[in-house]
């Protein structure tokens, strides 16, 4: 029981880390794209 | 001619008298319970499109039992427990919907078309928008996925089975189907019956938890916007193609799912028109008439009679309505962050299932404040639910067979 309450917890940590990350991922594309295509229309 | 041989004239009736009682009232019961799907489906109280074709199957499976050549009773329709491969072979030829199963439905290539089509459907705007918002709502609403693991392995299943109901907390039915094939091939069909029996059930539940749960005065806060943020269909797409290599490289297991789901993405904000109109149809559709029909020739009693389906009952629901107070807990947070400015209804859209959570909490909302609009930012978590049912997908069936290593048994 202790054993899979820690797997439960370590799984869910995991997650959480994972799901931020795909978070912060999602901001930096965001801003990339954003970027590279305004400085795409400044050049023409 | 003796009364015994007229009624082998007619085979169902006849395995069905020859049954033992269990098999029998199981039989009988599962051919009810088939109708009633159908009856609840046409209702619309449960999903028509999985319902019927899935209830009509049950029935018909329960009742067209034969003794085969072999002397064993059986179906004409598939046999999901053969592994001999000969024997496979010579099913193929016979059962009509085996290749449908062996070549689609055991492999997840059903689970996946499905994904594919939801991609399509997707529009993760609503996340790019507020992606660090989303996604914790997201997960806080899977904490039935994570708590009814060590409820199970408590009732006595092994840490595989135990992986695979809890799944059902992420409320995500091709996920649920893709973790018990990869993990517990003996109960993945009770395991993914009983998903999408409680998928169609619990929403109907879940009003009643965030009303319990939510007082009407908070279910009445607006949401204040600073600013509209554009995201472009360049920004959508460089997040699929980018979010399906980084998922896909770290968690390889799931990698089919993952890509699914992107392709759908990919294909949609690409502007593909003829791929989205035959991936968000036909390909959708016809996944979901087979997965429906393959589901409802599963539940035949002698396959799915088992002590273990009560306790996988109960555990389902269990996952489910934690999942619910997980994300209404996560939408709390939110709301105490935020200065008490934010709609704590809107975090039951964490629990995945685009997008009925989301219109679930939109509903509700409505009832007290007709002019409330919480729909897009509900969108953006319910969105993320499926993107977090998938990492935890990743996460179990990449640990779980590993932890024979530090948990020896």
């Amino acid at each position: 029981m202790n054993s899979s309450v820690s797997i439960a917890l370590v799984v869910f940590t995991l997650a959480f880390v994972l799901s931020m990350l795909v978070a912060a991922m999602i901001k930096v594309v965001y801003w990339t794209v954003r970027y590279l295509s305004s400085r795409m229309e400044n050049r023409k | 001619m003796t009364g015994n041989d007229f009624l082998s004239l007619f085979q169902g009736v006849h395995t069905l008298l020859e049954s033992s009682t269990a098999i029998m009232l199981a039989r009988i019961g599962f051919m009810i319970l088939g109708m009633l799907l159908v009856y609840l489906g046409k209702k619309g109280i449960l999903e028509p499109l999985l319902m019927i074709p899935m209830g009509l199957g049950m029935s018909a499976v329960n009742a067209g039992v034969l003794t085969l050549s072999s002397g064993q009773q059986g179906t004409l329709f598939l046999d999901p427990l053969v592994t001999n491969q000969e024997q496979l072979f010579n099913l193929m030829q016979i059962d009509f919907l085996q290749p449908i199963y062996t070549l689609m439905f055991s492999n997840g290539l059903i689970a996946c078309f499905v994904f594919m089509g939801i991609g399509v459907l997707l529009d993760v705007g609503y996340v790019l928008a507020r992606p660090f918002l989303s996604m914790f709502l997201a997960i806080c609403a899977e904490l039935g996925t994570v708590a009814t693991f060590p409820i199970a392995t408590a009732m006595g299943f092994n840490a595989n089975d135990a992986a695979s109901i809890s799944m059902v907390g992420g409320a995500d039915g091709p996920m649920v189907l893709y973790t018990s094939l990869m993990l517990s091939k003996d109960l993945f069909v009770p395991i993914g019956v009983v998903a999408y029996l409680y998928l169609g059930l619990t929403y109907g539940g879940y009003p009643y938890l965030i009303k319990f749960l939510v007082p009407a005065k908070l279910r009445a806060l607006p949401i204040t916007e600073k600013k509209v943020i554009v995201v472009t269909s360049g920004q959508k797409l460089a997040f699929a193609v980018v979010g399906c290599t980084v998922l896909c490289l770290l968690f390889p297991v799931a990698a089919p799912l993952f890509f699914s789901l992107f392709l759908g993405v990919a294909v949609r904000e690409a502007g593909l028109q003829y791929f989205v109109d035959f991936i968000g149809g036909p390909l959708l559709y016809g996944a979901t008439l087979f997965l429906g029909l393959t589901l409802g020739v599963l539940c035949e009693a002698s396959t799915i009679l088992s002590p273990k389906v009560l306790l996988l009952l109960i555990l389902g629901i269990i996952a489910l309505l934690l999942s619910g107070i997980g994300g209404i807990m996560g939408g709390y947070i939110v709301y105490l962050l935020s200065g008490r400015k934010f709609n704590p209804v809107i975090g039951i859209a964490g629990v995945s299932c685009v997008p009925t959570t989301a219109k679930v909490a939109q509903k509700i909302v409505s009832e007290v404040a007709p002019n409330v609009v919480v729909l897009p930012i509900a969108l953006g978590a319910s969105i993320s639910g499926v993107i977090t049912t998938a990492i935890l997908t990743g996460i179990y069936v990449t640990i779980i067979p590993q932890l024979k290593l530090f948990f020896p048994q």
